[in-house]
């Protein structure tokens, strides 16, 4: 895996190719948009995904926040898809065996009760101010503040000789404000054009590359 | 009364209306009432109606001698027709017959058009022959006790089969046949199909692999011949056509005498936004056409197709710029002229599209082509050898349609419920389902109860349930109210209805094109310049304009491919590109201009040559193949070269395709010595290598997209209610990931492939396609700049994708484009 540090507001972040940001010093890792239960509300409703792959969401978070020294997690909204599901009960487990903090900025698909967050030491926050930034899920511009938020499932679209073109994930870096890729496994992008003086990293399997823009002719 | 004095009964019937039966309604009336099954070859509008109907009337008659004083109830008769515009003039056809001898039979419609309220009243009391579409039976299969409203049926009669036949909704077709024959024993099967290449094939079909059944049916052809004249539209000097292009506007003024002279005339063009273009710009130049002119296609609203329809039935339209969405349909006696614009494809849609001209018996129909490039000149010479030489091209049946298979069985269990072991005969007797074993059928049952092969923790999934007796069975209302909602084999884009802000429908459009949209742009829908006011729940709220400049949606409609027959009336006319004057038609005379450039570039192959051409641009490293084998062989082929030169090193292509041949374009130099010294066209390994490069393109993933709809796997709304399910919106895109990831051997899933195989790649025509290039001698021309054979390939902008090389590589030479500012 090669992760990417990069500068917001002076302070220095690490991207990993999984579409998180941690957070140096304060020990905090970033996550947007995991989405879980979203394959156990399709089965719900009949429609087949494969159940095996709502492991892969937990997986990959295991493994994310085993690779830095994780104090507080915190995620920026939309960390359930919908109503309560049984994936609340591996959420549960999953929360149990962490030793760290957990934040949850809610987002508009968090409609499950604030309270069985809280009974699970889970702490939820309509937003975060902290040391100048401001935590979200919708990108939102405060004075004074950097904005880290999800909301988005950012992705764009890359061109290259020979008509190619491929279409990624990526993290929107703006002079004021970030906006994180979905981590979630089945959530999908939305493509967006970034502006003159933005930035863009895209996620490959394991590597997070800044990608150079280009103004249209 | 006997078989002949019941056929009497007919025969005086049509000497009252001053008529003599065709001997192809007799023969029907005669096997019909010997008890047969049968395929009955006939044109739309001459007169199937009654040979079947009558047939139907008078086998009730003999088995109800006391009709008169002891009239029967319930359903005897269903007709099925794809296209709901038909099922009114067979209902006036029906009616007049029974009403004439005074039988008491009714005649009723039900399709996606019928009100609630005419369903509900139906559902109690149904008429003696039901009118409908294969969706709408398949949803009187989803409703409780189906099987006492059919058990008397005494025949079924599919009608226009051969547009079904090839398609999935022919599969669902012979599915609900397959339980109907069950539920009525005695019912007869009864097809209408238009020629076709593979008649008998189409009768296996219907009858599915039940010996006894299908020895017991009969083909009878109606032998109507029609004459047709064609006729191409070719401008004095050659210099006015373009290279490439799909308007033909440019051929505009050679068309107006044309519409002038004619009574009522159709101008077929192949895509919607070229029927739009072409509305707008006979108006613009041609103002004096006003309130004679009108536009049909399918995103505009019913009521206006319907008085279009109207209009040009009673002769008051004089001009109708159209699409496919007219290729069929209730005849219009005044059209006697049919304009082509642009390649039809295919010998037979050409033959289908002629014939909506000059309708009235013994009249000549007349269409004329009209190219809109270059090389369509060559279509047009060998469209007119086609049809005097009346080819028609096959029709090739779905198998294993698993997708259809599951939605089937779910429909089942709304209804009534199902028992394993009794419908999976029935399944096995259809002919796509023939070769189902117990393994797959096992799979299928799993997948609608488990929703995958096995129990697994946590789970929820729910759809059918098993019930302790082991029969199948929804029992979910929202469940059995969404598949409702679901049940259908056409997937279509999704889309938003058009309205003015101060109401009024207009028609509507696809998403896609909508999305890239921004409030105050103005476009160009049914023939009108609007200004995008606001999106909002699934409705595009517009308002009218006067700005000229408007864009026009761009609608993507399946591509459609040149037939193997077609492909080789073309090369056989390329041939005679190099042959002396007196060999060639007017067509390819046209072309001389064309010809000494492209031999000054390049050359053109002869009949033992195979032409590749590589040349540079400021876009990459182009090769250009020319098999001259129809847009799917191309498609195939490309991917497969590109897929084994890639073997050779890491690189990356974009694939381009037309009709005539294919292109690879990379940011590096493609290596054709590699070509040829490996010989990469061998068809050693096909399948494999096939297969692996269907994998590297992701053309599967475009196939996934409907098999996923119609399974369920995906929901596509409840209509104008989106905002409820929009939990449960996924693109179908995502899915496939999420397959490839972690059920690669799900069945739906691996359809995806079989059917790029089968229906896309058409690999047995690849096979023969590359035997012929093994017999010819490769020539490879390296060019200076594109060459006219090469510019239709190389600008166009739909490509496939494939390469070898690591992603993070390919995205270090990349870059992103920044918003206009």
């Amino acid at each position: 895996m090669k992760t990417l540090p990069i500068h917001c507001n002076n302070q220095r972040f690490i991207l990993h190719p999984s579409g998180v940001a941690f957070w140096e010093d304060k020990g905090m890792l970033l996550i947007a948009d995991v989405h879980l239960g979203k394959i156990t509300h399709f089965r719900k409703h009949g429609s087949a995904i494969p159940q095996i792959s709502l492991h892969h969401n937990f997986n990959r978070l295991k493994t994310v926040i085993a690779t830095f020294k994780t104090k507080t997690v915190c995620f920026l909204g939309d960390l359930f898809h919908s109503h309560i599901n049984n994936e609340w009960l591996v959420f549960k487990s999953w929360v149990e065996t962490l030793n760290c903090k957990v934040v949850l900025i809610s987002g508009n698909h968090d409609i499950i009760d604030v309270e069985r967050y809280t009974q699970l030491g889970v702490e939820v926050l309509q937003d975060w101010e902290l040391d100048g930034f401001l935590l979200t899920h919708h990108p939102e511009e405060r004075q004074g503040f950097y904005n880290f938020s999800g909301h988005i499932h950012p992705g764009v679209e890359l061109r290259g000789l020979g008509r190619q073109n491929l279409k990624l994930s990526c993290f929107h870096w703006k002079e004021n404000q970030m906006i994180f890729p979905a981590f979630g496994v089945f959530t999908g992008k939305y493509i967006i054009k970034p502006k003159t003086n933005d930035r863009i990293f895209v996620n490959t399997e394991d590597e997070v590359l800044e990608i150079p823009l280009k103004s249209q002719n | 009364m006997n078989r002949k004095e019941l056929e009497q009964l007919a025969h005086d019937w049509f000497t009252a209306q001053g008529w003599e039966p065709f001997p192809f309604q007799k023969q029907t009336w005669t096997a019909f009432l010997q008890g047969k099954h049968g395929l009955l070859n006939a044109p739309t509008g001459s007169g199937k109606t009654y040979a079947l109907w009558i047939a139907i009337v008078l086998e009730y008659i003999n088995q109800h001698p006391n009709y008169k004083s002891k009239p029967t109830k319930g359903l005897l008769a269903i007709w099925v027709t794809p296209l709901r515009a038909l099922s009114v003039e067979i209902k006036q056809a029906a009616e007049r017959f029974v009403n004439d001898l005074d039988v008491p039979l009714t005649v009723g419609i039900r399709s996606g058009d019928t009100s609630a309220k005419e369903r509900a009243s139906q559902k109690r009391k149904m008429p003696s022959l039901l009118i409908t579409t294969p969706e709408s039976l398949q949803l009187l299969l989803a409703t409780k006790g189906y099987d006492k409203m059919f058990k008397n049926i005494i025949g079924v009669v599919v009608d226009e089969w051969h547009e079904l036949v090839a398609n999935k909704r022919g599969v669902q077709m012979t599915l609900a046949l397959s339980r109907l024959n069950t539920i009525a024993p005695t019912m007869r099967t009864w097809g209408v199909s238009a020629t076709i290449g593979n008649l008998d094939q189409a009768r296996e079909v219907l009858f599915g692999v039940n010996k006894e059944r299908l020895s017991n049916s009969v083909l009878i052809k109606a032998h109507i011949k029609k004459k047709i004249n064609v006729l191409s539209i070719i401008p004095e000097t050659i210099d006015k056509f373009p290279w490439r292009g799909h308007l033909g506007l440019h051929l505009l003024e050679h068309v107006i005498p044309i519409l002038e002279e004619s009574q009522s005339t159709l101008i077929f063009t192949n895509t919607r936004s070229q029927c739009e273009i072409w509305f707008q710009n006979i108006l613009a130049k041609h103002p004096e056409f006003a309130g004679d002119i009108a536009m049909h296609h399918g995103s505009i609203s019913r009521e206006t197709r319907l008085w279009v329809e109207t209009a040009l039935r009673e002769g008051n339209l004089k001009i109708v710029v159209c699409t496919s969405s007219l290729d069929l349909g209730v005849d219009f006696a005044p059209v006697d002229t049919i304009i082509q614009v642009g390649g039809p494809k295919g010998v037979s849609r050409f033959i289908q599209r002629a014939g909506r001209s000059g309708h009235q018996p013994g009249k000549t129909s007349v269409i004329y082509f009209l190219p809109t490039h270059a090389l369509e000149l060559l279509e047009a010479s060998a469209l007119i050898k086609a049809v005097s030489n009346t080819v028609v091209e096959d029709r090739v049946p779905y198998l294993n349609s698993f997708d259809v298979l599951v939605q089937y069985l779910v429909t089942l269990a709304v209804s009534d419920g199902f028992y394993p072991e009794e419908i999976f005969p029935e399944i096995k007797s259809t002919f796509c389902f023939q070769t189902l074993t117990k393994a797959q059928f096992q799979w299928i049952l799993n997948f609608i109860t488990l929703g995958g092969q096995s129990l697994q923790a946590y789970d929820e999934y729910k759809r059918v349930d098993i019930e302790p007796d082991g029969k199948f069975k929804v029992n979910s209302r929202a469940v059995a109210m969404r598949h409702r909602l679901q049940i259908g084999t056409i997937v279509s884009d999704a889309v938003l209805n058009v309205k003015f802000l101060k109401g009024g429908y207009i028609g509507s459009i696809e998403e896609s094109f909508i999305s890239k949209l921004r409030p105050g742009d103005v476009f160009t829908f049914a023939g009108r310049q609007l200004e995008l006011f606001r999106v909002r729940n699934m409705q595009v709220l517009v308002k009218k304009s006067k700005q000229k400049n408007a864009k026009i949606p761009n609608w993507m409609g399946g591509r459609m491919s040149f037939s193997s027959e077609m492909s080789h009336l073309i090369r056989e006319e390329l041939y005679l590109l190099n042959s002396n004057e007196k060999q060639k038609t007017k067509e390819l005379k046209a072309l001389e201009p064309i010809v000494i450039r492209q031999n000054r570039e390049s050359m053109v192959p002869n009949s033992d040559e195979f032409l590749i051409e590589t040349f540079k641009t400021r876009e990459g490293y182009h090769a250009v193949f020319y098999p001259f084998e129809g847009y799917f062989v191309h498609e195939a082929m490309g991917s497969l070269l590109a897929y084994r030169l890639s073997l050779l090193h890491p690189i990356s292509f974009t694939i381009a395709f037309n009709d005539y041949g294919f292109e690879l374009l990379s940011d590096q130099p493609i290596d054709i010595q590699a070509v040829l010294d490996n010989n990469l066209f061998s068809s050693e390994y096909l399948r494999s290598d096939l297969e692996k490069s269907i994998n590297a393109s992701e053309m599967a993933k475009r196939k996934f997209r409907d098999i996923a709809v119609i399974s369920g796997l995906v929901f596509t709304g409840y209509p104008s209610k989106s905002v409820k399910s929009k939990h449960l919106q996924a693109s179908s895109q995502l899915l496939f990931g999420v397959f490839e990831d972690y059920e690669p051997d799900n069945l739906l899933f691996q359809q995806a492939f079989t059917e790029t195989f089968e229906h896309q790649l058409e690999e047995g025509r690849l096979q023969l396609a590359l035997m012929r290039i093994s017999t010819q001698t490769i020539i490879w021309k390296s060019c200076a700049k594109p060459t006219p054979f090469s510019f239709p390939i190389i600008t166009d902008r739909l490509r496939a994708k494939l390469s070898s090389e690591k992603l993070a590589d390919r995205i270090r030479r990349m870059t992103i484009q920044l918003e206009k500012s």
